[in-house]
């Protein structure tokens, strides 16, 4: 039995951490599909990802956040780590105009590098 | 010595392997099911010039793509050269015109009302079309 019971064990454990790997995104936010671009390799730990849904409300890590709060973060980001990337994860039915409300504040802020979360291959 | 070989069994704690089995299938299998697999992302990139900066003048290497509200003015929400087209229009002259010169700049402006879904679907043609040079303007 002791074999058997290894890896049993062995599985448990590696569906744990991949369980813990998942990360915590506002998943009301449904994303449009972009099969041909490239896909977001590596990950850069001064990536800053913004969400905004089809309300137009935004959002890091799923705790919602008014333009203010949110220049003032990018802000305080920028002084600590100089140029990074923004990504925007935007639902596929929000307005353009609530989207360009978080790149004008990336620009004003002095952020040059946006881009748009897309789906590249649906899995679930 | 028959005695105290029965008496040495008989202290012997005998360890019950099944519940323990039992539990431990359990939790693999709902370990399984709550086990979602991620999608695989893309990401756009785009130039975003100064909110206060014009578009650039108009040189030959040089394209203007229009995004607006399709339920408002109707087709797909593209013009391309003042003229309204589908997305597959554009994927075809984008994709003849990136053969030759693969650095043109791609200048989308984007209508404040149209949704991000036409955004995203123009940024995905010209990463298609391999075309890198892309600047998103807000109306």
């Amino acid at each position: 039995m002791t074999p058997m019971i290894d890896i049993v064990f062995q599985l448990i454990i590696f569906f744990i951490v991949a369980i813990t790997i998942q990360k915590d995104f506002d998943r009301e936010i449904i994303l449009a599909p972009a099969h041909e671009s490239p896909i977001i390799e590596g990950d850069d730990p001064t990536t800053f990802i913004v969400e905004v849904d089809k309300r137009g409300w935004i959002s890091i890590y799923g705790a919602q956040l008014s333009k203010s709060k949110l220049r003032q973060i990018i802000r305080r980001r920028y002084n600590r780590y100089g140029q990074y990337p923004v990504l925007i994860r935007g639902d596929y039915r929000t307005r353009h105009n609530d989207i360009r409300a978080v790149m004008d504040i990336c620009s004003e802020e002095g952020i040059w590098r946006v881009s748009f979360v897309a789906i590249q291959e649906k899995k679930t | 010595m028959k005695k105290k070989s029965k008496r040495k069994s008989a202290e012997q704690p005998k360890l019950e392997m099944t519940p323990m089995i039992d539990v431990v299938f359990q939790l693999l299998i709902f370990f399984i099911v709550t086990l979602k697999q991620e999608d695989i992302y893309a990401h756009l990139d785009v130039n975003r010039p100064a909110p206060d900066s014009k578009p650039p003048p108009e040189k030959v290497d040089l394209l203007e793509i229009m995004v607006y509200d399709e339920k408002k003015l109707g087709g797909e929400g593209f013009s391309m050269q003042g003229k309204k087209v589908s997305l597959r229009v554009i994927e075809r002259r984008l994709k003849r015109l990136a053969r030759f010169s693969p650095n043109m700049s791609v200048i989308i402006k984007c209508h404040g009302e149209s949704r991000h879904l036409n955004l995203v679907r123009l940024l995905n043609v010209c990463a298609d079309a391999g075309l890198n040079n892309l600047s998103v303007f807000s109306l």
